[in-house]
């Protein structure tokens, strides 16, 4: 959420937004074969703990498990009819509770890290909850007043019991002429 | 048609010493991987599938996504974790892009093993490089592997 830079105060935004937690959403189906078999397509992947049944079966698993990166497939609600596929400006883009407050609106996706903790097996049913991790300026070569933020989102069973957790780092900047415009930049530029 | 695949191999963490490369694979990203990625991910943000609107938006062209990304790594640590392993962590930073035309290779080698009160530890870097850019996609892994005894 693109703030003026009068309204912006990073110590009471991290006091506001660092820990906060979104609500719960739950997986619209449970873990299926055809995506799995989808995901493996798009990687040649031919492991048969996530594609072959009777090796599911026989496995200690004593059924296929999912790759963990898949949790946030299952956990969400999927593209759903009605949305053309254009810009993702014109998406829901997550719980408008979280949008941490920045000073540009360009976005830029740097990392993500994932763990996992226990199997995803077919026939789960996953949900997740969303937070923020972490919010901090630290300047980058676009600007010297990027935000960054560090979403957290902690994927559950039925059982809700925790499968996997992800992080994501992302940060938020000002256009080049807004940063060109700002009074502030030569000053820190030549920090 | 019944699916029947052999079992992915089973290195044990006895047998593994830092340096260690695993067995990497690649391919050239053609018209039908940018339909496969599309098909994987569910992801249908048009800059990476629909070259004009990716040019609109100032890229070269489109750009492989996040989700496909990260299946291509996940894969890398899974096949080395085989049937009794198991992928604890992934971790990997968006540098630079893989687009069309590109041939890519998905590569890793052992950096660190160690025992630990939660398992047998085998920490990997891994990578995607392509023909055009080098490194796009550095990454880090951890894997718990079964021990012999």
């Amino acid at each position: 959420m693109k703030v003026p830079e009068r309204q912006f105060d990073i110590e009471k935004i991290r006091a506001e937004y660092v820990g906060k937690k979104g609500q719960r959403k739950d997986g619209l189906y449970p873990v299926e074969h055809d995506p799995i078999r989808r995901h493996e397509h798009m990687c040649y992947g031919r492991n048969p703990l996530f594609l072959d049944p009777e090796y599911g079966k026989q496995s200690k698993y004593s059924t296929n498990i999912a790759p963990g990166v898949m949790a946030d497939y299952f956990a969400g609600d999927g593209t759903w009819p009605g949305w053309a596929g254009g810009d993702i400006a014109g998406r829901a883009m997550g719980e408008a509770a979280l949008d941490v407050p920045t000073l540009g609106d360009k976005a830029i996706n740097l990392s993500t890290t994932w763990e996992f903790i226990k199997p995803i097996k077919i026939g789960d049913r996953l949900w997740s909850q969303p937070g923020i991790a972490d919010v901090f300026m630290k300047p980058i070569r676009l600007d010297p007043k990027a935000v960054w933020v560090v979403n957290e989102t902690r994927f559950y069973n039925q059982d809700d019991e925790l499968v996997a957790i992800s992080r994501n780092t992302g940060l938020r900047h000002r256009s080049p002429e807004e940063v060109a415009a700002d009074p502030d930049t030569a000053r820190l530029q030549r920090q | 048609m019944a699916v029947k695949l052999d079992p992915l191999p089973q290195i044990y963490f006895d047998d593994v010493k830092i340096g260690d490369e695993l067995l990497g694979f690649g391919y050239k990203l053609d018209w039908t991987e940018m339909v496969k990625q599309v098909s994987g991910s569910q992801d249908f943000y048009a800059v990476h599938h629909d070259p004009e609107f990716a040019k609109s938006g100032g890229h070269k062209d489109i750009f492989y996504n996040t989700g496909w990304t990260r299946s291509q790594l996940y894969r890398l640590l899974s096949d080395y974790a085989g049937p009794e392993g198991w992928v604890r962590k992934l971790h990997f930073e968006m540098r630079r892009m893989n687009r069309p035309n590109n041939s890519i290779r998905v590569k890793g080698k052992v950096a660190d093993r160690k025992v630990t009160p939660d398992g047998n530890e085998v920490h990997i870097e891994l990578w995607i490089e392509n023909d055009e850019e080098g490194v796009a996609t550095p990454a880090s892994g951890v894997v718990f592997l079964p021990s012999r005894r």
